[in-house]
């Protein structure tokens, strides 16, 4: 009797006993469903939490002053000079570029709006990635000419301008203007951090606007992935031997977030596999009580079908491959639920549902091993039982 | 065909041992057609559990077509069964959830014959036995005469050495009885070996050969030199006007 055979007896005697099956396979239905679910909807997630932070590169890093208990505020703590010296000393930092951040009411021809306001210089449009939509971003030369110019995004420039290019217009921001040079693509990001409306100024003129000197962050990218974690801490060190406070800055990168965050969900997903773990093993063992119970029921079958020449083995096969065959069932439903479920959270969260063809795979090996393992013990118990004790039952 | 020599089976359940056959010799030849008979309990179907190779004796030898059987393992016996003997039951013994067809393919499922060919051989003796139309019927659609008829379809599907029939005829009536016998006694004229346990004696006189047991004992062999034929005492009953 050959495999396909079986297959078929299995499938025969799982389909007179529909309901039964069914409420057999719960439990691997539920335990898949939620194994095809929860990975599918981490996979999705991360995957675009990876996509949003690749957009800004995955060479950025950025260093911060690391104020302590009691500490204040001091302007000077980086200063634009230490820019020129990492960038003359760090052959690792390809770019670098000073943030200063302020709020600010803008006025344009067709309405006015406060944003954010960000002093810098051309190597933070490298840094972040920014694209330009018209125009050009900041350039070195605006600052050492002391020109009075302003970068908007889209969202603003359609605020102030209206539609269309706004390049050579005017903007007032308090009492002065600015000439808008370029338009920055908006992000649709779902990190938030961009969603806001942003006005890029070169990090001089915004200087001589607020009457003092400021950057609050640099930020920079390293030459290649490898290399910034030392572009990152020669950086810091160039800082902490010139403003002499050792420890008194804070550098971080975006590998180092990717990684805390895969980390992160490295764990839920450990967290999600015992639970689906147990639930599998829960539905192993309702799988094999019912099976003990079809076993008993069909002792009469088992001595008919030996009279009539099945080996012991072709009834500890035939036992097997039931067991296999209904929970290969439950977890062919499972997959289907789990992928629905990962669809339907996919969709609400606006990020691609991510089920890949290994976690499918991954689902129909454990349907078949716990239709193996939970299996064998009550197919044993059929194969060993005496055909004429058998026959004699009904 | 059939030689067993000294044949003994002694069951022990718990502290009693029950002595179910006390050494039985004997010979059947090709083409016979024995009845076994006697009281309850004097060991037929013991006896038809050895000879149908469904236990193993206790004690004695065993020569199926040629084969000593003492010596085989489960997995032989599984074939023999398969290949050799054809069953059938005073229960009918049919799987309940599958189909006439289906059911009489089943010994041919584990002799491994393939798909097309066990359907086109199932055809024929379902045919053969008059049940061409009662194909895909299950078993609880069928009468007890058809039942058992699919049943002996079964037996004889692997073209089997010897078919052995244990109170074939128990569950029916009598004259359904009488048209199992006639198609047992139509596939013996053919050539098929038959050994049949009834403690009817009516039903035994059908055969050419009629053993009675007792105790664990044949205690009588006896040939029959006219055995009674179905066929013709299913004609006068119909004359007589009995059922259609
Ligand atoms: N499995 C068994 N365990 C114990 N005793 C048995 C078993 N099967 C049969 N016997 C005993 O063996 C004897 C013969 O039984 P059996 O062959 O079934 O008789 P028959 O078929 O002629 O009625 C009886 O006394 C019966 O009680
Ligand atoms: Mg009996």
């Amino acid at each position: 009797m050959n495999i396909g055979e079986l297959i078929l007896v299995a499938i025969e005697s799982i389909k007179s006993n529909k309901l039964r099956s069914f409420l057999t396979t719960l439990g691997i239905v539920i335990g898949i469903a939620a194994v095809i679910a929860v990975v599918g909807i981490g996979q999705g997630g991360r995957a675009m939490l990876m996509q949003e932070m690749e957009k800004f590169g995955t060479n950025m890093f950025g260093i911060w002053v690391n104020y302590r208990d009691g500490e204040s505020f001091r302007l000077d703590d980086l200063q634009i000079n230490d820019i020129t010296v990492i960038k003359e000393n760090v052959p690792q930092v390809k770019y670098l570029a000073p943030a200063s951040y302020g709020q600010m009411q803008l006025r344009g021809s067709k309405g006015h709006k406060s944003v954010q306001v960000i002093g810098t210089t051309a190597d933070y449009a490298q840094v972040r990635n920014l694209e330009t939509v018209w125009g050009r971003f900041i350039r070195d030369d605006d600052a050492a000419v002391g020109r009075r110019v302003i970068v908007l995004d889209e969202r603003t420039a359609l605020k102030l301008f209206g539609p269309g290019n706004p390049v050579g217009k005017k903007v007032m921001l308090m009492s002065n203007s600015a000439v808008v040079v370029g338009v920055i693509k908006s992000d649709s990001s779902m990190l938030g951090f961009n969603s806001q409306q942003i006005a890029y100024l070169p990090w001089s003129f915004l200087s001589r606007l607020n009457g003092w000197e400021v950057i609050h962050e640099l930020q920079g990218s390293a030459s290649s992935k490898e290399e910034v974690e030392a572009a990152m801490n020669l950086s810091k060190k160039i800082l902490e031997r010139r403003h002499h406070a050792p420890n008194h800055y804070y550098a971080y990168s975006l590998e180092q977030e990717m990684e805390s965050a895969n980390k992160v969900t490295g764990i839920m997903t450990l967290i999600i596999g015992c639970i689906a773990g147990i639930s599998l093993l829960v539905g192993g063992i309702g799988v094999m009580n019912i099976m003990l119970v079809s076993v008993t029921e069909r002792t009469r079958e088992i001595g008919i079908r030996m009279a009539l020449g099945a080996r012991r083995k072709d009834i500890l096969v035939q036992f097997i491959i039931e067991s296999i065959v209904l929970c290969l069932l439950g977890g062919f439903i499972g997959i289907i639920l789990g992928y629905g479920g990962a669809l339907l959270v996919a969709r609400l969260a606006k990020w691609p549902p991510l089920v890949s063809g290994w976690t499918v795979l991954l689902a129909v090996g454990f349907s078949v091993a716990v239709g193996l393992f939970f299996g064998i013990y009550p197919a044993n118990k059929a194969s060993k039982m005496d055909p004429i004790e058998a026959l004699r039952r009904d | 065909m059939i030689k067993i020599n000294n044949l003994c089976k002694t069951y022990s359940t718990g502290a009693f041992t029950v002595p179910a056959l006390k050494g039985i010799t004997l010979e059947i030849a090709s083409g016979e057609f024995v009845a076994i008979t006697g009281a309850s309990g004097s060991g037929k179907s013991t006896m038809m559990n050895l000879l149908g190779l469904l236990d193993r004796p206790s004690k004695g030898s065993y020569l199926l077509d040629g084969i000593d059987v003492s010596h085989l393992d489960d997995n032989d016996y599984a074939r023999l069964r398969n290949r050799k003997i054809g069953f059938v039951f005073q229960a009918f013994n049919l799987l309940p959830r599958l189909t006439a067809l289906k059911n009489v393919e089943l010994s041919m499922l584990y002799a491994g014959t393939k798909h097309e060919e066990r359907r086109k051989r199932a055809l024929e003796v379902l045919t053969l036995l008059g049940l061409e139309d009662r194909l895909h019927h299950f078993p609880n659609e069928l009468s007890g005469g058809q039942n058992q008829r699919v049943a002996i379809a079964r037996a004889l599907i692997n073209n089997p050495a010897i078919i052995l029939a244990d109170e074939p005829t128990g569950a029916l009536d009598s004259q359904t009885g009488l048209e199992i016998m006639s198609i047992f006694q139509e596939l013996n004229r053919q050539g098929t070996t038959i050994v049949l346990v009834t403690h009817e004696l009516n039903i035994a006189r059908h055969s050419r050969r009629i053993l009675r047991m007792a105790d664990g004992l044949i205690i009588n062999d006896e040939e029959i030199a006219r055995p009674l034929d179905a066929h013709n005492e299913i004609q006068a009953l119909r004359e007589k006007g009995g059922r259609a």
